[in-house]
């Protein structure tokens, strides 16, 4: 508790106010955090670092590493501003340090990256470093049939320039037995999963068209797709199924093998 | 953008809705000239036309929202034809709710134009979902119909229930996704039940066997028992009706029939075995002048009809100590009814 005081006077006060608006949705104390917390600078990390002994902060890194692991598994994107909330708390004036030293254990140990995927927001993803291996790995993991509907709709929207009405979309999953407006054994509410679930994930983005009367919306992929996905080997995929060479969609081939960063291409190629 | 309609738009902020009587300023630009003749119109017929500039307008603007689709198709030049259209309406806007209309028409129409634009976007080899979706369907192994009825857009079949694990597994390569970790341990759930089941299956065994073995000793032992006391019933009838004949004029005491002095057993047995007889109307009971129960076979015409009036009944209880205070009473030497020959106890 020491140390809370030798933060800054604008730290301490925000901090007390929000204990009492602890009702609040987490989202808009989450915002909250987020105005109040600045990035310390070097000379404050390294202040900071000095008081605490190694032990500690690695101690606050694991924590934070471990934190990480488990959001991890449904797939949503951690904020700065609960990490720093439920994490770090006192020791925020170290925080870059702890993130610095997470994404090295991420990397070294488990061989994953550590992402920001969203620099206004702060928001965090977790993606595999490593390439995945062209045979089946020794290790049987359960497939998630979710990871095949998303291919789907991932696929379509890349084939169509990389971004679709959402009709195009129901309408593609119709063909395959897939109903939004009915239950799904395997799925549940369809919709919900698409439009909901998979823009949470940041796979997608769900997005209002404007001027559109009735309300109508368009899909794209979202950071985490941008990163995770990669548009050659859908491309494969597809030229596969379609028993044909992948070059003979020019377009499509060049965005997935072009030196452009995928998200730059999709983006330029949709000429909003 | 055409250069009247900019003119347009810089005058609207000034009009504040009024009539249509402004300056020249309004068509400064603009190179049509018979619209000077307009500013010395009538109040009235300048209302009319513009109510019906502006329904014009929204007539458009709602046919192009309706006929979205068909102003999108490639195949004709529908756009251009409204937006030919919508220059000529603007010709004759004046205030600045008709141009507000004007502009709101342009968007539509220019969110029109970006979506044909982006249609251009496939070239030559397009993208057809449709094809996509059914080529997927065979790689999950749908396993269509026999007979190709329509070949439509419905390919009617049964999808495997594994369908989506198939297509996850395959697609899992174009994902970087981090592994997510879970515990290798496993819930706790799978303890308890394989124990439970070994043990209800162990103790249904058991009672097959049980059952099995139980109707046939039923079987032996009922038919015994019915065999037994039909037998035994009919066997002391016998006794009765000989010992009836031999002396028919002296009652037979009850006592003495049934009581076997050697056996309390064999005694309740024949109380028992008598019972029938009694009611099945073949014995009678009366009382003597002694008060003692006295027993005589019924003749055959004597036979009453069953449910007669008659009907008394009545509970012998003995006991041990009964049955030796009788035996000694009545001085009963010997059973008059004899054992059978069978034992089946």
């Amino acid at each position: 508790m020491a140390q809370r005081k030798r933060l800054s006077q604008h730290n301490n006060t925000q901090t007390a106010s929000q204990l009492k608006r602890r009702s609040s949705s987490s989202l808009t104390q989450d915002e909250d955090e987020e105005a109040t917390f600045t990035q310390p600078s070097t000379s404050q990390v390294q202040r900071g670092l000095e008081k605490l002994s190694q032990a500690q902060v690695d101690q606050k890194t694991a924590e934070v590493v471990q934190y990480f692991l488990m959001k991890d598994q449904k797939k949503v994107p951690v904020r700065r501003a609960e990490l720093v909330k439920y994490m770090v708390k006192d020791y925020r004036t170290i925080y870059p340090e702890i993130i610095k030293r997470a994404a090295r254990t991420f990397e070294q140990v488990f061989g994953l990256k550590l992402v920001e995927i969203d620099p206004k927001q702060h928001m965090y993803i977790l993606v595999n470093n490593l390439e995945t291996p062209a045979r089946a790995g020794p290790v049987e993991c359960p497939t998630n049939p979710k990871t095949g509907l998303l291919f789907v709709v991932l696929s379509v929207i890349f084939m169509k320039g990389g971004i679709v009405k959402e009709n195009l979309i129901w309408h593609t999953l119709k063909k395959l037995r897939v109903d939004p407006g009915q239950k799904h054994e395997e799925f549940g509410d369809v919709k919900k999963v698409v439009t909901d679930e998979f823009v949470r994930q940041k796979y997608l983005e769900y997005l209002r068209i404007p001027h559109t009367e009735p309300v109508e919306y368009e899909i794209r992929w979202g950071p985490r797709a941008d990163l995770e996905v990669s548009k050659a080997k859908i491309l494969e995929f597809i030229g596969q199924l379609h028993e044909q060479d992948p070059r003979s969609w020019t377009q499509q081939y060049r965005e997935a093998h072009g030196t452009q960063t995928p998200g730059q291409a999709s983006r330029s190629s949709s000429q909003r | 953008m055409r250069k009247s309609r900019s003119g347009g738009n810089e005058e609207t902020p000034r009009q504040n809705g009024s009539s249509g009587r402004r300056r020249a300023e309004v068509d400064g630009e603009d190179a049509d000239s018979s619209l000077a003749g307009l500013l010395d119109e009538d109040d009235e017929n300048d209302q009319g036309l513009r109510r019906e500039i502006r329904s014009k307008y929204r007539d458009l603007i709602s046919s192009v929202q309706q006929n979205r689709e068909d102003l999108l198709s490639p195949s004709n030049n529908k756009l251009t034809e409204v937006l030919e259209e919508a220059n000529k309406l603007f010709k004759d806007v004046r205030q600045a709710r008709e141009a507000a209309l004007d502009a709101q028409l342009l968007v539509v129409a220019t969110d029109l134009g970006k979506e044909k634009a982006s249609q251009l976007f496939s070239d030559g080899n397009a993208f057809d979902p449709t094809a996509f979706a059914e080529h997927l369907l065979s790689f999950m192994g749908l396993n269509r119909l026999e007979d190709d009825r329509q070949n439509e857009a419905t390919s009617d079949g049964y999808l495997p229930k594994d369908a989506w694990h198939r297509l996850a597994k395959s697609t899992e390569c174009c994902f970087r996704t981090a592994p997510t970790f879970h515990y290798m341990m496993g819930s706790f759930h799978a303890e308890p039940p394989p124990p439970k089941q070994r043990v209800e299956r162990q103790r249904r065994v058991p009672n097959k066997e049980a059952q099995r073995i139980m109707p046939t000793q039923l079987k032996k032992m009922e038919e015994s028992h019915q065999e037994a006391t039909e037998k035994e019933v009919e066997r002391i009838l016998g006794y009765l009706k000989s010992y009836h004949q031999d002396d028919p004029s002296t009652p037979i005491s009850y006592y003495e029939f049934v009581v076997d002095p050697n056996s309390f057993s064999r005694t309740v047995e024949n109380i028992f075995h008598f019972s029938f007889l009694i009611r099945d109307g073949l014995a009678r009971m009366y009382l003597d002048d002694d008060k003692l129960p006295c027993i005589a076979p019924v003749e055959e015409g004597e036979v009453e009809p069953a449910g007669a009036s008659t009907r008394k009944q009545c509970i012998i209880s003995m006991s041990p100590k009964m049955w030796k205070e009788i035996v000694d009473n009545f001085e009963i030497k010997e059973t008059m009814i004899p054992p059978p020959e069978t034992q089946n106890e």
